[in-house]
């Protein structure tokens, strides 16, 4: 096996503090209208977050962002940020993004030295760049000489596994079906990555309305505990 | 014989206080008449004619307006946009909007209709300055069908890119494919059949403006869902889901008014369709 992936299983570690957990994406408007409630409304949901919003934002831009990084070419990395962030309608989710991808940033700049991730944060001080975890991520990836593939995989692990966790938490979900639904999801992350292989950059960003309404319907939620 | 099925090329600039054609330009299916004035503001208002009366496979329209310094322009169809059968190539609209300094554009077209089979893409690139307001909407439903069944379409992908001084400041990218989507999936329409979305952006919008803003809607209308939030350089986008065409229009007027009240003090006029 040529591939580091047990760095990569750090960043992917529910231990690892990136402040996923503080961040439902819209969930938790769901939950306080009694929509989701058990482990298949859940399903129902993550199902289309995976497909029909985060392929086409995250999933895309860890496949571009590895393309660029291939090619040195550290501008359409910040085109991407820049783009990655404009696209995100929803205040709440977008600035909860950031703020996830700039306390990755931090946090993975201390723990290894890669010359691109230093130039990003200097964007970031200097309100150049946004910050986003998907950027970050890929960075690792690419540094660890991971393939775009298994990048782009084990980002959307680490977005599903947190996700259902904090499901587990709010709805609540017991911890077998929560492990359930990760096992479930196995698959469907294998599938959502193999789309995303054949998507191109005209496919970015496309988002899906209820889900959206949900994330911006997030700021009227009275009782919270998660800040998007 | 032009590439555009109707191509329309118009810009308007202020004349002491009342805003007046600068140059119009149109070919094909795709028309204006002279401006109508609904008010003493000086705002002229220009309806979009398409005399085709519909897009058919592979038209392409095209669109290019421009409000110079200090204009103060409204556009509108004269009717819902319809959209048929596309089974060879699908219906193109570009439009390209240019605000100048201080300028003010509002788009309100009526309902885009997308019938059986139809394939459309819209492509809408807006350059605004810093100092100019930009109040967009879309409204897209679908049309009836023999089988009476609610998405009979095949796509809808509207792309929309605003640039305020050269920076991209909004991006959103809408793809409505109903035999490839859930369409009543939690996430997805929910149930729900027609889209509204508006995206504003001007200057200075407060957290504050944003709240009062849902909550003058919020619970306007029933049947529906309504999500609102501030843009990242300034404005808000609003996205509704709704089962009537009707609902969708109260609820993007009501909007309208808020803003024509809380940013120039002025209630916008009844846009009459004939």
């Amino acid at each position: 096996m040529t591939e580091q992936y047990l760095p990569l299983m750090q960043l992917c570690d529910s231990n690892f503090p990136t402040g996923a957990f503080s961040h439902s994406y819209g969930l938790e408007t769901y939950i306080q209208e009694g929509q989701i409630i058990d482990r298949q409304s859940f399903t129902q949901w993550l199902t289309a977050f995976l497909n029909e919003q985060l392929i086409y934002t995250d999933g895309l831009a860890c496949k571009i962002a590895f393309i660029a990084l291939e090619q040195d070419d550290l501008d359409t990395l910040w085109d991407l940020d820049h783009k990655l962030t404009v696209q995100n309608l929803p205040s709440e989710t977008r600035e909860g993004t950031q703020k996830i991808g700039q306390g990755m940033a931090k946090l993975v700049q201390s723990l290894y030295d890669i010359p691109v991730l230093t130039t990003y944060l200097d964007r970031i001080k200097k309100k150049q760049s946004f910050g986003h975890p998907s950027i970050v991520f890929t960075i690792v990836g690419h540094h660890l000489n991971i393939s775009s593939y298994s990048t782009t995989l084990y980002y959307l692990y680490s977005t599903c596994s947190s996700l259902i966790q904090n499901a587990v938490r709010a709805i609540p979900l017991g911890q077998t079906d929560g492990q359930k639904t990760i096992q479930q999801f196995h698959d469907e992350l294998q599938k959502a990555t193999e789309i995303i292989q054949h998507l191109d950059v005209e496919d970015f960003g496309i988002v899906s309305p209820g889900l959206e309404i949900a994330q911006m319907k997030h700021e009227h939620v009275n009782i919270r505990i998660f800040m998007s | 014989m032009s590439e555009w099925t109707g191509l329309l090329r118009l810009s308007v600039e202020d004349r002491n206080g009342k805003t007046v054609p600068k140059r119009v330009y149109f070919e094909g299916a795709l028309k204006v008449m002279r401006p109508i004035y609904l008010s003493a503001s000086g705002q002229a208002c220009y309806y979009l004619l398409n005399p085709g009366g519909g897009y058919l496979d592979g038209d392409r329209y095209r669109m290019e307006i421009t409000a110079e310094k200090q204009a103060r322009l409204t556009l509108t169809t004269q009717s819902a946009t319809k959209v048929y059968k596309t089974p060879r190539n699908h219906v193109l609209q570009e439009a390209e909007f240019h605000l100048k300094e201080g300028s003010y554009l509002e788009y309100l077209p009526d309902p885009l209709i997308a019938y059986e089979q139809a394939r459309f893409t819209q492509k809408t690139v807006v350059r605004m300055d810093r100092t100019s307001t930009l109040f967009y909407s879309d409204i897209l439903t679908p049309g009836w069908s023999p089988e009476d069944r609610n998405f009979s379409y095949e796509q809808l992908r509207l792309i929309t890119e605003i640039y305020v001084d050269d920076e991209l400041a909004v991006f959103d990218h809408i793809k409505l494919e109903p035999a490839h989507q859930k369409m009543d999936s939690l996430g997805s329409m929910e149930g729900y059949t027609h889209l509204g979305s508006i995206l504003a952006v001007r200057e200075n919008i407060t957290e504050k403006f944003v709240n009062q803003l849902y909550q003058e809607v919020a619970d306007s209308e029933i049947d529906c869902r309504i999500g609102i939030s501030r843009l990242p350089m300034g404005g808000f986008s609003v996205r509704v889901l709704a089962n009537q065409t009707q609902v969708v229009e109260r609820i993007i007027e009501r909007c309208h008014h808020f803003v024509c009240n809380e940013w120039f003090q002025t209630k916008p006029s009844f846009l009459r369709k004939y």
